[in-house]
């Protein structure tokens, strides 16, 4: 009878994951791509009794060989979590939480956001490269030594770099390699993570600069900044590399694909992509109802975003809703009509979200601040981070005063009309804390029109169950059709 | 260059030399004399000769504030209107006019006392700048026609009529040029006549095709020379008359003989009576000193009264004088009573004629009279336009001030443009009271056009900062304006963006928004030449979206500005504007590129079925091409979703032949509610359809806004939902699984119907000599351009090709045009309809394939049309 409402289970175990599946890494790598030992020496170091191994769906089929392995040389008690909530790049603390676990180990590819519950190791899977023509591609594309180059890298490539650093630095003296921000997350709960707090750019005593960024760390020679240098990355194109290019959208970037060994200029255009982008802002600004997706439960200080983003929202003049819905689809989104632009707060990587499939657009918290925050201008500098939005981040902007805001006019650049920035004076009067029970009525405004959830309800054709006493005919009932509307019985079967 | 200049004074020349400047308390009080209002426009086909016309009429009767006197500034206006010769902005000129005892008794509507404040409109004729008609007129209740007499009615005299026909503005026509007819051509008296007479009728044949049967409220509306509305005469020598002046002429040469006490009515009568004399077929025998109705007089053939007894003697003065006939000319003078100054004597040749011409027949007297006379005031027209004005109920407090013209009733007033301030960034709000009185420090409710009664969007209450009189860019602050007057307005722009109505009565519904006659179909995109100056880009594009009527400046999904005109022409002002004056930077503008539109050609070959993402819904639908015209009747505003249902469906069913059931089961107009695209219901006995109804309303605003083949709006499809099949449970079927269904069911349909690409088309009249209309054939051809009528004008060598042109192809066609025809040739170039590109845009060899990619490419939209199987699902 469970068939009359949802789909036989039996076809959820059937259904195709669409993950290019790999095959088993043989047993003599895993060791060395899983870095085993290294594992077993933080367990045991640390005296964890519970451990959570975190994977990728890719990198699942690995699963079981890497926790046999490890319970060999360990004695704690290992959990698998497999299909995370949010993206696999981020450490999903709440789930090892319902395991009660210690610590957590983190394989695969990451966006290195900072975490805060739990100790936390990451093993990056390690990928072969060719370090020959990676070295060789560079001096290709940089064919002056004297060239300011920032080496970056997938964190599946961090074990090259040392090496390649050797084999480049002699004839570049300007190149500059990134390094990662492990160290917060070694599981020293002691240890000050790096927070907001920390700036992310500052000036050594020597006058070099030293960048963090994305969980990197550079240095920059004395004098210059971040615009002299240009990019050369090594890793795949996908979220990590867009994110550095969004971010720092005056460098010019290379990359170096490993899988085919070859390097090439990114013609990608940054400029396009920001316009694109700008274009969404756009709509955010026109949005009188705002959906807050909670995209991580990982990343620190996204209880704080949240904050921020909700007065800013409602400073200028919207209406916000909270929702948290794991991973995002097109299904899931549109079931909210009401909503007008939906900001997405997840990791760096995550937050870039192509939302043109999407029936309402998808921004994130940099942009939604600058739809919402008058003290906030669209510039050359392009936020994916949202921890540097806080108090103390390095791109914070105080919300404009409410005095100054208060009633504004714009106009659209969308809809061609007129729209309304900030709160009009009645609506500051009433802090958002305060339930409005009671609201003045006037001859021709009904109360109910005030709230804009209502007002769309009242907008809607449909506006629940529909009784039409009388109007339904008695009819004698027939049989219809049997099953679901996936493949009712009877027919074809080619679905 | 001709004399142009546009008048930002008033000034008072109340008789001939003789300045009277008025304070504006004077004025104010003129002001309060609604019967003695007349609000006006003047309108013509660029180069008809409005504005030259107009000032004759300013140094007539134009009137200036006292102080400003005398520092009259005539060179204070946009300098590229100079140097291009055309006006480009409406600009607004106020007249004071006192008629005489005798002519107020041809008033045939209320008056109250002799004095006349008369607010002129000169607008552009240009049709890129149709737009500043269209706001023009929504302020003004009677139009002044001006037609060249030599080219007769054009394109742009044809749309402008049209539009204040259909605003119900009262039109007087001014046949202009006549110095041309007669120097240039030389054309015979008769033939002349023939000429007047052909116009007069073709304007008829407009005002009776776009008019109400039998002229509706407004009564019978044609322009006849024997009313006297209709005027002959050169605005730039600077002559004119009307049939009255000569009758008054001929009746006081009578009267002179005979008894001299006559009361103004019995003037009038007689008057009225020789006027009917003096035009069509009446003849003059002048042995007998009597009219006849036929030509055979008893002595061979007669002459006509009009040819006879006016256009004679004129052609008699020019002869004598530009044949520099000395004796004949002075007895002329001498018989007409026309003394010239001293100064004038002097002259000789063409500088003498138009002396004699302008003593003997002013022009400024004859318009006056005629538009004073024969113009509506404002308590006039208000009673028949109010229907047409204000969307509310037509007996609320609104509606009745309106029709009353009641200056103690409930302010309504509509602002019909924003006129740019010298303070960078703010705009006048300019526009017209239409009932209750205006003033300084007054709370007004402030709607814009999307305001709905009871709701709050697009409404504000705010205190007017400043009223003031408007002349051009030249302002006068006034305490207060009555209702019939036109006003601007401080300290409202940042609460409208082009138009609004501005009331004080709590339930008043919005004055009804303009129609334009044009639609911004050429787009230009821009960007900063300095990335940096990205936000004093986006401000000037605002403020560019405020300042002009039509222009549209929006963001596209790619993140491109694009700026969107009617025109070439158009957009080159509106793009200098914004570099020059809104956003001040300099500014890289993309090649001018047309927004197309995406349609079908033939029923869907297959039911088209898609899922939804569960898998538990699916939705049947099939798409077909509209009938032939519906489009153009949902632009037109005669089918629309706010129509009353039954009436709506009687309409389909028997102008397009619908099925009547199908008819009434519309679901909704798109893209945005409004537009030329439909979604039918032709479901039978559909459980929990209504429910789903809201979600593939959404779903089919979204597709037909951002078509399949390259993400344009779509025009004239037609969507029948056919099946529906849902999931029992309320949850399987929420919005998130509809909306994305519907508008992959949507894109199936499209893709299975034969999608076809439509561009827009100009209509294009070109006037020239008969020696180039083969240059003009040839650019024509080579532009995908063909020709469709091609007449001679009577009595002039010109010819009139009209043509359509894609508009896509006429970027450069005026300089082409030139080029091959020795400059001889001058297009006006109106959009017309959309036209369906032969060729199939999946074919690759297609012209639509290229332009579906190259549009995809400038989006950024993944190369290609999307292949059906991601939209249609089996069974």
């Amino acid at each position: 009878m469970t068939d009359a409402f949802s789909s036989n289970s039996e076809a959820v175990l059937q259904r195709g994951v669409d993950v290019t599946s790999r095959r088993d890494t043989p047993s003599e790598d895993i060791e060395e791509q899983y870095q085993i030992r290294k594992t077993c020496d933080f367990i045991n170091h640390n005296g964890f009794q519970k451990v959570a191994l975190q994977f990728p769906d890719e990198v699942l089929v690995d699963s079981v060989p890497i926790a046999i392995e490890l319970e060999r040389h360990t004695s704690a008690k290992l959990f698998i979590l497999g299909d995370t909530s949010y993206g696999s790049c981020c450490v999903d603390e709440v789930a090892a939480e319902h395991v009660g676990a210690d610590c957590i180990v983190h394989y695969g590819r990451t966006c290195l956001s900072p975490t805060t519950r739990l100790p936390l190791l990451y093993v990056f899977q390690r990928r072969p490269v060719d370090l020959e023509k990676c070295a060789a591609a560079f001096r290709d594309l940089y064919p002056d030594t004297q060239s300011h180059v920032v080496v970056l890298y997938d964190v599946n490539y961090a074990h090259i770099i040392d090496d390649l650093q050797a084999l480049l630095a002699p004839d570049y003296p300007n190149m500059v390699t990134s390094t990662l921000l492990l160290d917060h997350c070694h599981g020293n709960r002691e240890q000050p993570s790096e927070g907001p707090e920390d700036p992310s750019e500052s000036d050594r005593e020597d006058g070099c600069r030293v960048v963090r960024q994305f969980g990197r760390r550079l240095v920059l020679k004395a004098g210059l900044g971040l615009q002299d240098y240009a990019v050369y990355f090594i890793g795949p194109e996908g979220a990590a590399l867009r994110n550095f290019m969004m971010t720092w959208n005056r460098c010019l970037f290379s990359t170096f694909q490993p899988s085919t060994a070859t390097g090439c200029a990114e013609s990608l255009s940054v400029n396009r992509a920001l316009m694109k982008r700008y274009y969404s802002i756009e709509r955010a600004k026109d949005a009188a109802v705002v959906g807050i997706l909670v995209g991580t439960l990982g990343v620190a200080d996204y209880l704080a975003i949240i904050q921020q983003l909700k007065e800013t929202i409602r400073r200028a003049g919207k209406k916000s809703y909270m929702f948290a819905m794991g991973k995002l689809n097109v299904a899931k989104l549109a079931n909210f009509l009401e909503i007008d632009v939906f900001v997405l707060i997840a990791c760096p990587e995550n937050s870039l979200l192509d939302s043109s499939d999407f029936y309402k657009p998808v921004v994130t918290p940099f942009e939604m601040e600058v739809a919402c925050n008058h003290n906030r201008e669209w510039s050359n500098d392009y936020v994916t981070d949202f921890r540097s939005l806080l108090p103390g981040g390095q791109s914070h902007v105080a919300l404009a005063n409410e005095q100054e805001a208060g009633e504004e006019t714009d106009v659209s650049l969308i809809t061609g009309a007129l729209r309304k920035q900030g709160l009009s004076c009645e609506e500051a009067a009433v802090p958002s804390t305060e339930p409005s029970s009671l609201v003045l009525r006037n001859q021709s405004l009904t109360v109910a029109n005030t709230n804009s959830a209502a007002g769309f309800l009242a907008g809607r054709s449909w506006q629940g169950l529909e009784r039409k006493l009388g109007e339904t005919p008695v009819v004698k009932a027939v049989e219809g059709r049997r099953g679901i509307a996936i493949a009712y019985e009877g027919e074809g079967k080619s679905s | 260059m001709k004399p142009r200049f546009l008048v930002y004074f008033w000034y008072l020349r109340h008789t001939e030399g003789d300045y009277v400047n008025f304070t504006v308390d004077q004025i104010r009080a003129i002001m309060d004399k609604k019967a003695n209002i007349r609000n006006m426009s003047v309108i013509a086909h660029v180069d008809h000769g409005k504005s030259t016309l107009t000032d004759s009429l300013v140094s007539k009767a134009g009137i200036i504030a006292g102080a400003r006197a005398g520092e009259t500034r005539f060179t204070d206006t946009r300098k590229d209107e100079q140097e291009r010769c055309i006006t480009i902005k409406s600009t607004a000129i106020s007249l004071f006019y006192e008629l005489s005892e005798n002519d107020m008794a041809f008033i045939k509507q209320g008056i109250n006392g002799s004095g006349f404040l008369i607010n002129l409109i000169d607008s552009p004729g240009h049709v890129d700048f149709s737009s500043e008609v269209t706001a023009a007129l929504r302020v003004t209740d009677g139009a002044l026609v001006v037609v060249d007499c030599v080219s007769g009615v054009c394109v742009q005299t044809e749309t402008v009529l049209r539009q204040a026909i259909a605003e119900r503005i009262k039109p007087v026509l001014m046949m202009n040029k006549m110095d041309r007819a007669l120097l240039e051509l030389q054309l015979e008296p008769e033939r002349l006549y023939q000429t007047f007479q052909r116009i007069i009728e073709s304007v008829n044949v407009i005002i009776s095709t776009y008019g109400e049967e039998d002229g509706g409220p407004m009564g019978n509306i044609f322009i006849d020379p024997v009313i006297g509305t209709v005027g002959f005469g050169s605005g730039l020598h600077g002559w004119a008359f009307t049939l009255k002046q000569f009758a008054e002429m001929f009746i006081s040469r009578y009267a002179a003989k005979g008894n001299t006490t006559m009361t103004s009515e019995e003037r009038c009568k007689k008057v009225e009576d020789m006027m009917k004399k003096l035009w069509g077929d009446r003849f003059f025998d002048p042995e007998t000193n009597k009219f006849h109705k036929t030509a055979n007089g008893p002595k061979g053939k007669l002459s006509r009264t009009f040819v006879h007894l006016i256009l004679e003697p004129i052609y008699k003065m020019f002869d004598a004088i530009m044949h520099f006939k000395k004796e004949e000319a002075a007895s002329m003078l001498e018989k007409l009573d026309i003394k010239l100054d001293s100064e004038d004597k002097e002259k000789e040749g063409k500088p003498l004629l138009k002396a004699v011409m302008r003593r003997w027949l002013p022009a400024g007297e004859a318009l006056l009279q005629m538009i004073t006379i024969h113009l509506p005031s404002p308590v006039t027209a208000q009673k028949y336009r109010c229907e047409l004005l204000y969307e509310g109920p037509g007996d609320d407090e609104a509606a009745m001030g309106i029709k009353n013209c009641d200056s103690s009733a409930p302010l309504m007033m509509y602002i019909s443009k924003m006129v740019p301030t010298t303070d960078k960034g703010r705009f006048y709000a300019f526009g017209r009271v239409f009932s209750g009185t205006v003033s300084t420090g007054l709370k007004v409710r402030i709607m814009g056009p999307n305001f709905t009664p009871g709701k709050k969007e697009d409404l504000y209450t705010k205190q007017i900062q400043r009223t003031i009189l408007m002349m051009g860019r030249y302002v006068e602050p006034i305490e207060d304006v009555p209702c019939g007057n036109i006003v601007g307005l401080v300290g409202v722009d940042q609460f409208l963006v082009k138009t609004g109505t501005i009331t004080t009565y709590e339930q008043a519904h919005n004055m009804r928004v303009m129609k334009f006659s044009v639609s911004p179909v050429v787009r230009v995109a821009v960007e900063a030449k300095n990335p940096s100056d990205l936000p004093k880009l986006v401000e000037g594009l605002k403020r560019l979206a405020k300042s002009d009527p039509m222009v549209q400046c929006i963001i596209e999904e790619s993140g491109e500005h694009i700026v969107a005109g009617a025109g070439e022409l158009h957009l080159e002002i509106c793009l200098k504007d914004l570099e020059e004056d809104h956003a001040c930077i300099p500014l890289k503008k993309s090649d001018p590129v047309v927004s197309y539109r995406e349609t079908v050609s033939e029923e869907s070959n297959q039911m088209c079925l898609s899922k939804s993402p569960n898998k538990h819904n699916r939705l049947f639908m099939k798409a077909r091409p509209f009938p032939e015209g519906l489009a153009e009747d949902i632009e037109k505003g005669d089918v629309t979703a706010r129509q009353e249902l039954k009436l709506r469906a009687r309409y389909l069913v028997d102008k397009y032949e619908w099925d009547a059931t199908d008819a009434r089961k519309i679901w909704c107009f798109g893209p945005d509610g409004t537009g030329p695209n439909l979604l039918v219901d032709v479901t039978k006995g559909v459980q929990y359809l209504n429910e789903i109804k809201d979600s593939v309303v959404a779903g089919f605003q979204w597709a037909s806004k951002e078509g399949v083949l390259c993400e344009e709006n779509m025009r004239a499809i037609r969507y029948d939902v056919h099946d529906v099949s849902l999931h029992t449970d309320a949850i399987h079927r929420g919005g998130g699984q509809i909306i994305p269904t519907a508008r992959r069911a949507l894109y199936a349909c499209q893709l299975t119907a034969e999608p076809r690409l439509m561009e827009p088309v100009y209509l294009v009249e070109v006037q020239c000599p008969e020696s180039v209309v083969g240059g003009i054939y040839g650019v024509l051809n080579r532009r995908r351009g063909h020709v469709f009528e091609e007449c001679h004008v009577m009595g002039t060598p010109i010819f009139v090709v009209k043509a359509y042109l894609p508009v896509n192809e006429s970027f450069g066609f005026t300089a082409d045009l030139r080029s091959n025809t020795g400059g001889q040739a001058f297009p006006q170039c109106v959009f017309d309809h959309w036209q369906v590109m032969p060729g199939d845009p999946k074919d690759g060899s297609s012209k639509p394939f290229t332009i579906v990619t190259d549009i995809r490419k400038r989006k950024g939209i993944k190369e290609g049309i999307p292949a059906l199987d991601h939209f249609l699902d089996k069974m």
